[in-house]
């Protein structure tokens, strides 16, 4: 039996990712595997203020910092939400805000800095350990993360491709049905079917296999959330399935003993498609809350599973 | 400085859709409004005479406005999820305590259903009906147990109805209910604020001499010698106290927001806010209607028809009388007239004790798969607790097991058990089961060690008060404030009366019971996965 520890959509918290990797020693993990999203939403810019000090909006909310602890605070405050930040001089911010090219170049340096910190991290605290791990960007990264995972020592990539995990076949894919959000690897429902189909011909036992897809399946119990109105706000009273049919349509068809989701951070929980359990922990990471699964695999069944946070 | 200083860049991931208001609405509906303040003028008044309800009323607002938000809101704040009190209980102090504590919350929301489906039928229905003119069919909802039993299940019914299709129908018709609710007891209060004295005695004597009743005066002292005491004309300080007990259906039940706090938008500030708001509300219709109480029909008759409502309307005098005497009964004393128009605002005036009493049994619903839903998730309980329905959202097959669990209780109730189930007192336990055990963790929760981690990430640590963290000062108020509830609850001899011991039987056999039931899951769960599983469930993971 192997104990395999599944956590998703993370979006750039520090913490999160700190416990994640602490976690695996802790629960006593034999294979972690951490799903996208791993990118954060937000960058703030520190503008320094004419009279010393800093300046920036946190959370909706005007923020001033006088001290250089204050300053540390609240860093580290954006860094555990998922935030990105950097110094900005007003004249700086101004040129910034007025080129989104600026901005979408400021971010993915701050993102990919991120990025590269945390595989650092893992690498340095993994060498040697019998953990082994791996990293399946979703739908919200961009695609230069790629390149960067299969860059590691001990981390190891996963995504569009078919690994073997202790005699089991996990087929993972990052990919993505249609958001509001328009994000970076999404495709029509059309062309992800197929996209899934080709991905999953290339499993040799569905008997025992993983479908690691970052989106859940449509119409089943992980994936629903609120109902978003024309100009993007929640419904508090509508919830809506958000998964991909391709996903259903695959799922449904090759029936593989596991199926691993994310992408829908409020529909934690387990739900069974014929003989395959589908299993999405769900997502706090704003709270700095590590939400998790742990699943203990044998080879032809799951012998059980249990949701984590910490 | 209004300009926005962030980037944004398009990315997918929404975690919570409810807005302040619609936390501030479940827990403001659980506190019930007008069946609350019947309760606080009936069976606090009727027991504790002489209380002042103006003086409870500010004492129960000042102590609960700031203890229950408090520690409710920084709780919630501070661990946003949606499995009520246990989440905290169990990760501040124990998982069993936690659990414990949780066993005795989940069996008062499921005997809450047979306490409260009854009272909406009686005085609820009976009285809205006979407002209304309808006399024969609120004389056939009392003339049988049967026909109680009836109405009070098909109400429980309904009250699971409106809920198990998932958030989109509760979220409706909890504006419905609202509305009709918030407004019918407006109408009392502004019935009774337009009300004088005098018109009021004139109104009620010319209704004594068409009905053979007893006059204003003549009632006070017929009540006086059934009860055996003058009915009191000053405030009493001990009696208001003891007045407290009852208002806090007013007060204390906002904590209801406990099991939606998952999905609260901004949690950190929208939780605390909406349990202030949610008890300031309530405090100024409580205001109101007791000013205008005192002034429209004076503070001896309000005792001598608290104390008649409280002891079943049982003066011989009063049995021709077109009404009773509660608080909803005096507003419609006060209309005195058989125009079409009275009737409908009567009925209005009943029908908003009907809705809210009528929503308690919602929020049962709500609350109690909610608490299996959490256990669930920590595998303290089968898996099954923790499936959602795919098209309704909700997790169905908790809802249906809290209707037969009620249903059963409600059957009990009119069968075999009603003298011991009328004698259990769920206030009493749901001070000791939920109210004093999660004070006492908001007391704690800055020094655990369990919960360092949550405390350290908690946005409201830097809050001091004094030195002190502030949800050590609003525990502090809080425990003052529960301590003056269990004291009068138990110290008082008009309360002991139905104080039994079976109602400390059944607070310590609830508890017993979730201790037994934690470590008996507990064993079941390493058996079968061979870890222990409260590790990974109720541990803080080191941050760094």
């Amino acid at each position: 039996m192997i104990k395999l520890f599944y956590v998703t959509d993370i979006h750039g918290s520090n913490v999160c990712y700190r416990k994640f990797l602490n976690a695996l020693p802790i629960y006593g993990v034999d294979i972690a595997v951490l799903n996208g999203d791993l990118l954060g939403k937000v960058l703030i810019p520190m503008v320094a203020k004419a009279g010393g000090g800093w300046e920036c909006h946190l959370m909706g909310m005007y923020t001033e910092m006088n001290t250089e602890q204050e300053l540390a605070d609240v860093k580290k405050i954006i860094e555990n939400a998922g935030y990105y930040w950097v110094h900005q001089t007003r004249e700086e911010f101004e040129a910034t805000k007025a080129d989104p090219k600026a901005i979408d170049k400021l971010f993915k340096h701050q993102a990919y800095m991120r990025i590269q910190e945390w595989l650092e991290l893992a690498d340095e605290r993994l060498e040697g350990k019998s953990h082994e791990m791996y990293i399946c960007p979703g739908n919200d990264d961009w695609w230069e993360v790629d390149d960067m995972i299969s860059c590691m020592k001990v981390i190891k990539p996963c995504d569009n491709m078919v690994v073997d995990i202790d005699g089991h076949e996990m087929v993972s894919c990052s990919r993505s049905n249609p958001t509001p959000w328009d994000t970076p690897r999404e495709e029509s429902e059309e062309e992800l079917a197929v996209h899934l189909d080709e991905l999953c011909k290339r499993v040799s036992n569905y008997e025992s296999a993983i479908f690691n897809f970052h989106v859940p399946p449509h119409g089943y119990s992980l994936d629903l959330c609120p109902k978003l109105d024309k100009d993007m706000k929640m419904s508090a009273e509508e919830k809506i399935h958000a998964g991909s049919r391709g996903a259903k349509q695959v799922i449904e068809k090759y029936q593989p003993l596991l199926g691993l989701h994310g992408h829908i951070h409020e529909s934690r929980g387990a739900q069974k498609a014929g003989r395959t359990l589908m299993i999405n922990p769900g997502s706090e990471y704003s709270e700095g809350i590590l939400k998790g699964v742990i699943i203990m695999l044998d080879k032809k069944k799951v012998k059980d599973y249990v949701f984590t946070q910490g | 400085m209004s300009e926005e200083l962030a980037y944004a860049r398009k990315a997918s991931g929404l975690v919570r859709g409810l807005s302040m208001t619609d936390a501030f609405a479940v827990g403001f509906m659980n506190q019930g409004l007008t069946p609350s303040i019947w309760v606080v003028v009936s069976l606090g008044l009727g027991v504790f005479l002489g209380g002042n309800l103006i003086y409870a009323c500010i004492i129960s607002a000042v102590l609960a406005g700031i203890g229950f938000p408090l520690v409710w809101g920084i709780l919630g704040g501070s661990m946003p999820r949606s499995g009520g009190e246990y989440v905290y209980n169990s990760r501040i102090i124990h998982p069993v305590y936690g659990i414990a504590q949780s066993f005795g919350d989940a069996a008062i929301w499921l005997m809450w259903l047979y306490v409260l489906a009854p009272l909406a039928v009686d005085p609820g229905l009976t009285m809205t009906f006979n407002y209304l003119g309808w006399t024969g069919a609120a004389n056939w909802l009392t003339s049988a147990s049967w026909h109680t039993f009836l109405i009070a299940s098909v109400l429980n019914v309904v009250g699971f109805l409106f809920v198990v299709f998932g958030i989109k129908i509760f979220a409706r018709v909890q504006k419905i209910v609202m509305f009709f609710g918030i407004g019918g007891c407006a109408l009392i209060g502004v019935v009774l604020t337009i009300t004088s004295r005098a018109s009021f005695t004139n109104k009620w004597n010319a209704a004594a001499a068409a009905n053979h009743g007893p006059s204003y005066h003549a009632f006070i002292a017929q009540v006086g010698a059934q009860a055996g005491q003058v009915m009191p004309t000053h405030t009493n300080w001990g009696a208001t106290f003891g007045t407290m007990v009852a208002m806090s259906w007013l007060f204390a039940y906002a904590y209801s927001i406990a099991f939606i706090a998952g999905e609260v938008k901004r949690p950190d500030k929208s939780i605390i806010w909406a349990n202030t708001f949610a008890i300031i509300v309530p405090f100024l219709f409580m205001l109101w209607i007791g000013i205008v109480l005192y002034r429209t029909v004076g503070f001896q008759f309000l005792n001598a028809t608290a104390w008649n409502d409280n002891n079943g309307n049982t003066l011989a005098s009063m049995a021709n009388m077109p009404h009773g005497t509660n608080f909803i009964d005096l507003a419609v004393y006060s209309l005195a007239s058989s125009a079409v128009w009275a009737k409908i605002i009567a009925a209005i005036m009943g029908f908003s004790y009907v809705a809210f009493t009528v929503w308690w049994l919602a929020l049962s619903y709500l609350a109690f798969p909610r608490i299996l839903f959490a256990w669930g998730m920590d595998r303290m309980g089968p898996k099954w607790f923790t499936d959602i329905n795919p098209r309704f959202a909700s997790p169905v097959k908790n809802h249906i097991l809290c209707l037969v669990l009620g249903q059963a209780l409600l059957v009990l109730y009119y069968t075999l058990l009603q003298n011991t189930m009328q004698n259990i007192v769920l206030t009493g336990m749901q001070i000791t089961s939920v109210f004093i055990p999660t004070a006492i963790a908001a007391l704690w929760f800055p020094y655990s060690r369990r919960a360092k981690g949550v405390w350290d990430s908690s946005p409201y640590k830097k809050w001091k008060f004094l030195g002190l963290p502030v949800i050590v000062w609003g525990a502090a108020v809080d425990l003052v404030y529960l301590g003056i509830l269990l004291y009068e609850f138990i110290g008082h001899n008009a309360a002991t009366a139905t104080f039994t011991t079976a109602s400390i039987e059944l607070f310590a056999g609830v508890w017993i019971a979730g201790i037994i039931w934690y470590y008996a899951w507990s064993a079941y769960n390493k058996s079968k996965s061979g870890m222990d599983i409260s590790a990974v469930t109720y541990g803080e993971l080191p941050p760094e």
